[in-house]
């Protein structure tokens, strides 16, 4: 289907376009000693049909693309050439009858005279306007073009971000699990019950992060189970090393944010924060709701004797690309040490399922 | 025996304990939850064996290792970790057993009857640089320990200025002061990221960031000039380093 049927409001643009063309060919009839009847009865009905006529061309444009090689434009030229003469000599023929038809009007008797000695004119300006056809359709043709390639990459974007995810969740974290279970290990003799409980827990966080895979978007509630999970675990890893401060305001648990974004930022926490220092720290996992927006905010202790980071570490860099890839500029993504805290918060606007 | 257990968990030192009960002539003189402790320990029982993490807060197993070596001790070790599997198969080479946690008892017995065989063998041990250099699979190094006296300085690279050789020893130039450590300045430099450390002079290895532009004095003599003033001889040879970095960049 041609572009500008597809669309009411393309549709009426171009035929508004045509309305100057009809003014301009009523202005050369008086010129020519028309009556003003007589030129805008013929004029006006004529350039409607042209409006339609033309269209054609754009089937031709389509059929006929423009490619890099300027040999093509020589076989080009003559379609071009060939379909325009063509339209040009049925739109004047369109004319001739046209003025047969409105001489049957009293006071527009002289029409077919007129018309008769315009025939060449009009077919000279039919071939113009089709020509012109042509040119517009071209430019509509690279339009679209455009457009599909932008959705084209638009596309490939997700895809892309869709195997990164897969491999975001195929890369469980091999030293919290060797880690975990060597404290397993560890309870099996000394609290066989911890043990047992240590066993679910694991299971739990390994369930949880498996079915979190399967989705794009998930509640800001499922993420915090998952990160429970997690540190739970940690928790008896560490023992007394780690300290944990949840301040979650329930509001905010509802509220969609792409997966396993929480996950990595709980997991640097520990890795940068907790088990770097020996005698650990509290970790902070806050998020409360302001104007609309939901604050995500992970804090751990730093260590102060190591130099700051310079810029974001992979997986940092990796939230901030899905949060902003989510909700763009209505996100904000901060990270960073602040007297002797890291903290990473994450501002995206409140989304619940509908 | 004497043993020293070495790993921030607490529950990962159970586990070594658990196992080192059914052998009654070892005797597990401390436990330590830090490199730090490490040190202070090995000072006090002069331990025959340890059972070594390897990541931990502040100083790493392998950072430990080597100041042991500094002060002139080397029991035999046992490194008991959960860190990747692949950078631990470069030990054998190295005749040093390891234990990937978790381990059966099996594998412990077997690990501690290899350690007891080298110990009593007293071959040289291979040195905790090369061990460490081994690990790291060819990434380079991220920071420098100094023993200096009784204190143990971290160094950070980023906060490293200059080396210099001086015979045996380097002379680490870190936030306004000089910390000696004995090992050679080719033995340095091979540890360091040859992108971030260059070798301008026979004599010294240079901080990149910490230049600010080469002068020339004379015909044959050229000075590099650093952010903060001071001025480091730059051979022939380290000035066409200098310039294949500048021109690769």
């Amino acid at each position: 289907m041609h572009p500008l049927l597809a669309s009411r409001a393309r549709l009426g643009a171009y035929l508004l376009g045509w309305a100057p063309i009809a003014l301009l060919l009523t202005g050369i009839a008086r010129s020519q000693g028309w009556s003003w009847v007589e030129a805008s009865m013929l004029a006006v009905p004529l350039c409607l049909v042209a409006a339609f006529l033309f269209l054609s061309a754009w089937f031709l444009c389509r059929a006929l693309p423009l490619g890099r090689q300027v040999e093509a434009l020589g076989s080009h030229g003559a379609a071009w050439g060939l379909a325009a003469v063509l339209m040009g000599g049925i739109w004047a023929g369109l004319a001739w009858l046209l003025a047969r038809i409105l001489a049957w009007i009293p006071g527009l008797g002289a029409l077919p005279q007129r018309v008769d000695l315009a025939l060449p004119v009009l077919t000279g300006v039919g071939i113009l306007l089709y020509l012109a056809s042509v040119a517009l359709s071209y430019l509509m043709l690279a339009q679209d073009r455009a457009l599909e390639a932008e959705r084209r990459g638009a596309e490939l974007q997700l895809l892309a971000q869709e195997s990164e995810l897969k491999a975001l969740r195929a890369q469980l974290n091999p030293h919290f699990l060797f880690n975990s279970l060597n404290s397993l290990s560890a309870l099996t003799a000394v609290d066989p019950a911890r043990a047992r409980e240590m066993c679910v827990l694991l299971s739990d966080f390994l369930r949880r992060s498996l079915g979190l895979g399967e989705r794009r978007l998930v509640a800001l509630r499922e993420e915090l189970d998952l990160a429970r999970a997690y540190l739970a675990i940690e928790q008896i890893r560490f023992g007394a090393r780690l300290k944990l401060d949840w301040r979650i305001d329930p509001a905010a648990e509802p509220a969609l944010l792409p997966t396993l974004l929480l996950q990595p930022l709980v997991e640097n926490a520990i890795k940068h924060g907790i088990a770097a220092l020996p005698d650990g720290g509290t970790l902070l996992v806050a998020a409360d709701i302001v104007e609309g927006h939901v604050t995500l905010r992970v804090e751990n202790p730093a260590d102060l004797e190591a130099p700051a980071p310079q810029g974001l570490g992979l997986g940092l860099r990796q939230v901030r690309q899905r949060l902003l890839g989510r909700f763009g500029s209505r996100a904000r993504f901060e990270a960073g040490v602040q007297q002797d805290v890291h903290r990473v918060t994450l501002v995206f606007p409140l989304e619940t399922e509908p | 025996m004497k043993a020293l257990i070495i790993d921030d968990e607490d529950l990962a030192r159970a586990v070594v304990r658990e196992h080192l009960a059914a052998h009654p002539d070892v005797e597990v003189a401390a436990e330590c939850a830090n490199g730090f402790e490490a040190l202070k320990a090995a000072a006090q029982y002069q331990p025959d064996l340890i059972f070594l993490d390897i990541q931990m807060p502040k100083l790493d197993g392998f950072e430990v290792l080597e100041l042991l070596e500094a002060e002139g001790k080397r029991p035999a070790v046992v490194f008991v970790t959960a860190y990747d599997q692949h950078a631990l198969r470069a030990f054998e080479a190295h005749a040093v057993d390891y234990l990937l946690k978790p381990f059966s008892k099996e594998r412990f017995d077997a690990a501690l009857a290899k350690a007891r065989a080298l110990h009593a063998a007293q071959p040289a041990p291979p040195p905790a640089a090369e061990l460490a250099a081994a690990a790291r699979q060819g990434r380079p190094l991220e920071r420098i320990v100094v023993k200096d006296g009784p204190k143990v300085t971290v160094i950070h690279l980023e906060r490293l200025d200059w080396v210099q050789a001086q015979d045996d020893y380097v002379l680490l130039r870190t936030e306004g002061k000089n910390l000696l450590k004995q090992q050679t300045l080719a033995s340095l430099e091979g540890q360091l990221d040859p992108a971030r450390f260059i070798r301008i002079h026979r004599s010294y290895l240079l901080n990149l960031d910490r230049l600010v532009r080469v002068e020339q004095d004379t015909k044959e003599h050229r000075d590099a000039i650093l952010r903060d003033g001071t001025r480091l001889p730059v051979s022939r040879a380290g000035y066409q380093r200098l310039r294949e970095l500048w021109e690769g960049a």
